[in-house]
């Protein structure tokens, strides 16, 4: 049985070392809830960030790449990330504090740049549908602005 | 070794009990065979390997209309849903004055506005100072509600205003 022990901890301690786990999040994002089960691709994505202060970040899904974008060059590094991989999905993923008017030029811009298909990043919601019970709202924790 | 005869098949006799009277017992070599415990614990290994699912993220998806698209609806059919700046909620049909309304309220006046009227269509007004989880929290009820179709537009300064006197 030596012989396969060994074997065990030689894989276990090889994937152990190699394995990469996600890299901590540069930015903070507490994400809205909803009781959509659709998942993100892992791969080929372009993630739009929005804290709640309002700053936006672009990004593929490894988060490396990270950078801050300025409210007049929104539009343009859509375009351009777009154009270096046109079959992306795009991801935007606001703070569920973001202030709303930010979100609607983001996704102003976003229908500018002819992304008129995209998905909103959020957390899963268990909670009964409302109406048979208390409305999203009032199950959300308000933290003040 | 003088009392090892007597202990040989672990049992310690009479003879066998030392100074104190305790018995001296041989310890016997106890062999435990791992095999079936290590099958079990590599069955779990790979077991949990082969259906582990790591978290992945969740999303709404979104479909937006081309901008420019414009569609003329006539004002009976559109049921407009304010969301002011403090998020408080405001509904209107038609050329109505837009009442508080409640989160609870919504879905039940969606279903009851639809059944009045099919080809209703709902407008939501949200105020640039409000946060983005109303919207959210606005699209999650309009999906449950199957109210695929939608319109979700920025208030403007007039629409802020109009609000004001039906607080």
């Amino acid at each position: 049985m030596t012989p396969m022990v060994d074997v065990a901890f030689l894989l276990l301690i090889f994937f152990m070392s190699t394995t990469q786990f996600k890299p901590p999040e540069q930015v903070a994002v507490q994400l809205p809830l909803s009781r959509s089960e659709i998942h993100v691709p892992e791969t080929g994505t372009i993630i739009l960030t929005v804290n709640r202060t309002g700053q936006m970040f672009i990004s593929s899904e490894s988060g490396r790449d990270i950078q801050e974008l300025a409210p007049d060059n929104v539009l343009d590094a859509i375009v351009n990330w777009r154009g270096r991989n046109p079959s992306a999905v795009v991801v935007v993923k606001g703070d569920r504090d973001a202030p709303f008017g930010t979100m609607a030029d983001l996704m102003d811009a976003l229908a500018e740049a002819k992304t008129l298909r995209f998905n909103l990043m959020t957390d899963l919601r268990r909670r009964q549908p409302p109406g048979s019970g208390s409305g999203p709202a009032a199950q959300t924790p308000r933290d003040g602005q | 070794m003088t009392e090892a005869p007597a202990a040989e098949n672990g049992k310690p006799n009479k003879r066998g009990k030392g100074p104190l009277g305790r018995a001296k017992r041989k310890r016997v070599g106890v062999r435990i065979d791992m095999t079936p415990m290590v099958d079990v614990a590599f069955l779990l290994l790979i077991f949990f390997m082969v259906t582990t699912v790591f978290r992945r993220p969740l999303a709404m998806e979104v479909n937006m209309p081309e901008p420019g698209a414009k569609v003329e609806v006539p004002e009976s059919n559109v049921l407009t849903v304010y969301i002011d700046r403090d998020e408080q909620l405001f509904a209107k049909v038609g050329k109505a004055d837009p009442e508080p309304v409640t989160w609870d309220d919504l879905a039940p006046s969606f279903a009851a506005g639809v059944a009045a009227n099919p080809d209703l269509i709902i407008l939501v007004k949200i105020s640039r100072e409000a946060r983005y989880e109303p919207m959210v929290d606005m699209m999650d009820l309009l999906e449950d509600a199957h109210m695929e179709r939608f319109s979700l537009i920025p208030m403007k300064e007039a629409d802020e205003q109009a609000l004001e006197q039906f607080r």
